[in-house]
């Protein structure tokens, strides 16, 4: 998988779990803490207090590229912690980015599962999935998770619909999201 | 006072985004790897020289340089203003017009097309000679090109990293084989005598000066692309304006050098018959009499690097274009997308990559010559382009400064854009004028008006289309010159 689509789609993540809980708020390209009172989890209250404490950053895009400088080693650290996720030291070879293997088979796919199967049939999505599969589209994952082609066309129609009918913070995230993803690609370094 | 402030309370935030910025040395890089110097001067220099049969080319270099800089005054200004900082139709829109825009994005995809495809016929001249003296054959140069198209096609969709330092390093040895031939060439003039008449201002004031001055603008190609790292530069005000104006420079005195130099060791006279006479080979063959064998076969290598590397970076300069006019739906969504798996600009770069193997079966079933008919005629037309694309930002960046001055300098806005906007359009001009002589063919040869034609067709059509989208999608119009940011952007609708 490409990394910085990936952590950029993560960090997106990071903060919509915040706006979710209703921690923080994203309002066009700008956020802000709204809630203090921290969600008893390590990582996400480690992005809520550095949000509280740096006050001065509310552009969205900041906090996507600061965030993704670790997004992928702090999310696949709290699936190792919560035992969903087993890293693999790479013996022969030095590579570069630690490999990961998922614990559990049928629950590591099921929200990819669970998504394709909603967005094929134009089902209702929760605020979360809503969020998930936005940030997925945002990242161009569609097509991975939508392994058939025929199902592609359906699938982006309502994700059109999805993003005109959700919750405008979650929509506002994704967009921006989507647009660092895209802007990461214009300014590739060669 | 900034320092103060944060000296009492350091910012982890910029501190984090701060260590992963770019300072100038390495914009310069970038750009510099783009214009990927042996090319020129292996290639579109001596090509020049043979096809136009003048040779002012030295000058011309630093005359087109002058021009340049003076251009990028109100260019890098611009660019901190916009949202696709990399890419000239943003700027024809925003200061022009969403139409002239489009018209412009049109033209774009053509002359960076027209440039990229263009290299696959210098590096069958490039790999040639080597593959001879390796291996004792002579394979036809599009067996050699078509093995270059399938790698660049390649390593475009799979994103492959090409190695920054090994870019830095190729590049490097690059200038550094340069110099060492022009310092050859230099303290070995020809019997006529050590000559600085091509350096002349003098040497510009001849039949076909256009094609000289296409030719030139053609070497600097790349440099336009420094702005794309204004949010990525450690100070955007200070290094991407500095990245620009030495980049610039470089150019210009390293190009002017090694074409004054070939000159002076052929003799003024002679230097249009050696180089119709040793095509490509031209500084090789030059550099061999005083060098020996071995430095010429690594230079020879790193010619080949050198273009492989440009095939590359116009790959995906052009397969960028695609995406951002995707993501702005200008072009159907498709090309908006990345492959999951490389983040590749999927959809452009397989475009790009048709297109450059039809050229190439069509070049080679019509048996046309790869140096002159493929590299050269296409870098003249995508050089031309360039330059026409150029010319017309440097409108829109005056356009732009006067309706909205943005606290920049009188300076900025108007008194160095108006003389640039001046001498670019004096530069259109003597192109236009001068075609035939750019292209080598008889005045009044259908090619010398067919080839700027395009460009004129591209930029009606892309008007229209404009006007199309205008009338039927006015979110999508709306949002033209956004490039990326088009996603973010899609409130204001």
């Amino acid at each position: 998988m490409h990394l910085q689509g990936i952590a950029l789609g993560l960090a997106g993540a990071l903060i919509a779990e915040l706006v979710l809980a209703q921690r923080v708020a994203v309002r066009g390209v700008r956020l802000g803490v709204v809630d203090v009172q921290g969600l008893q989890d390590r990582v996400a209250d480690k992005v809520l207090s550095e949000i509280r404490n740096s006050p001065q950053h509310t552009d969205v895009r900041t906090w996507l590229a600061y965030l993704a400088q670790r997004s992928i080693a702090d999310v696949s650290g709290r699936l190792g912690a919560s035992g969903l996720l087993q890293r693999q030291t790479p013996k022969v070879l030095k590579r570069k980015q630690p490999r990961y293997f998922s614990t559990d088979f049928s629950r590591a796919m099921w929200p990819a599962t669970r998504l394709r199967l909603s967005l094929v049939r134009c089902e209702p999505l929760s605020p979360q999935d809503m969020a998930l599969a936005t940030l997925m589209d945002a990242c161009d994952l569609t097509d991975t998770v939508l392994d058939d082609p025929a199902d592609r066309r359906v699938a982006r129609q309502y994700l059109t619909t999805l993003m005109a009918a959700m919750p405008p913070p979650l929509r506002d995230l994704s967009r921006q999201v989507r647009a660092a993803v895209g802007d990461a690609v214009l300014t590739y370094r060669i | 006072m900034r320092t103060a402030k944060s000296a009492v309370k350091p910012d982890p935030i910029s501190g984090a985004l701060a260590a992963d910025r770019l300072g100038a040395p390495s914009v310069v890089y970038f750009v510099l790897s783009a214009a990927a110097p042996l090319t020129v001067v292996a290639g579109v220099v001596t090509t020049a020289y043979a096809i136009t049969e003048i040779t002012g080319l030295p000058i011309a270099f630093l005359v087109v340089g002058v021009v340049l800089a003076v251009f990028a005054v109100g260019y890098v200004a611009m660019a901190r203003r916009m949202a696709n900082a990399g890419a000239f139709y943003t700027y024809v829109a925003r200061g022009l017009g969403r139409p002239a825009g489009i018209a412009a994005a049109w033209m774009a995809l053509i002359a960076y097309n027209a440039l990229q495809v263009g290299l696959y016929g210098a590096f069958g001249a490039a790999t040639t000679p080597l593959i001879e003296r390796w291996f004792g054959v002579t394979p036809p140069w599009w067996v050699v090109s078509l093995i270059a198209w399938a790698l660049v096609a390649a390593l475009g969709v799979m994103r492959v990293d090409l190695n920054g330092r090994l870019l830095a390093v190729l590049l490097t040895a690059e200038v550094a084989v340069i110099l060492l031939f022009d310092f050859a060439d230099l303290i070995n003039p020809a019997p006529s005598g050590f000559s600085m008449e091509t350096l002349a201002p003098g040497a510009l004031f001849t039949d076909g000066v256009g094609a000289l001055l296409v030719i030139a603008t053609l070497g600097f190609v790349g440099f336009e692309s420094s702005v794309v790292f204004s949010e990525e530069s450690r100070e955007p005000r200070r290094t991407v304006p500095l990245a620009t104006y030495s980049a610039v420079a470089i150019i210009a005195c390293l190009y002017a050098l090694s074409s004054w130099a070939m000159t002076v060791a052929t003799g003024p006279a002679d230097i249009v018959a050696t180089a119709q006479r040793d095509q490509a080979d031209t500084i090789f063959l030059l550099a061999q009499q005083h060098l020996g064998a071995t430095v010429v076969d690594i230079a020879r290598v790193l010619f080949a690097t050198s273009v492989f590397a440009a095939m590359i970076s116009f790959h995906n300069t052009t397969a960028r274009y695609f995406f951002a006019l995707g993501r702005e739906r200008v072009l159907p969504a498709a090309f908006g997308r990345t492959r999951a798996r490389s983040g590749a600009p999927k959809t452009g770069s397989i475009a790009q990559s048709v297109l450059g193997l039809a050229v190439i079966v069509v070049y080679a079933v019509l048996g046309l010559d790869p140096l002159v008919h493929l590299f050269f005629y296409g870098g003249s037309f995508g050089g031309f382009g360039v330059l026409l694309l150029i010319f017309v930002t440097s409108i829109a960046v005056i356009a732009f400064f006067l309706r909205e001055p943005s606290g920049e300098t009188l300076g900025r806005r108007l008194i160095a854009p108006v003389p640039a906007a001046i001498a670019l359009a004096v530069m259109v001009w003597l192109a236009l004028d001068n075609f035939a002589t750019l292209l080598g063919v008889p005045e009044g040869d259908p090619l010398a008006w067919l080839l700027p034609a395009v460009y004129g067709v591209a930029a009606v059509v892309g008007v229209i289309w404009a006007l199309v989208l205008r009338a039927g999608q006015p979110a999508v119009y709306s949002l033209v010159g956004m490039g990326a940011k088009a996603a973010a952007a899609q409130d204001t609708v």
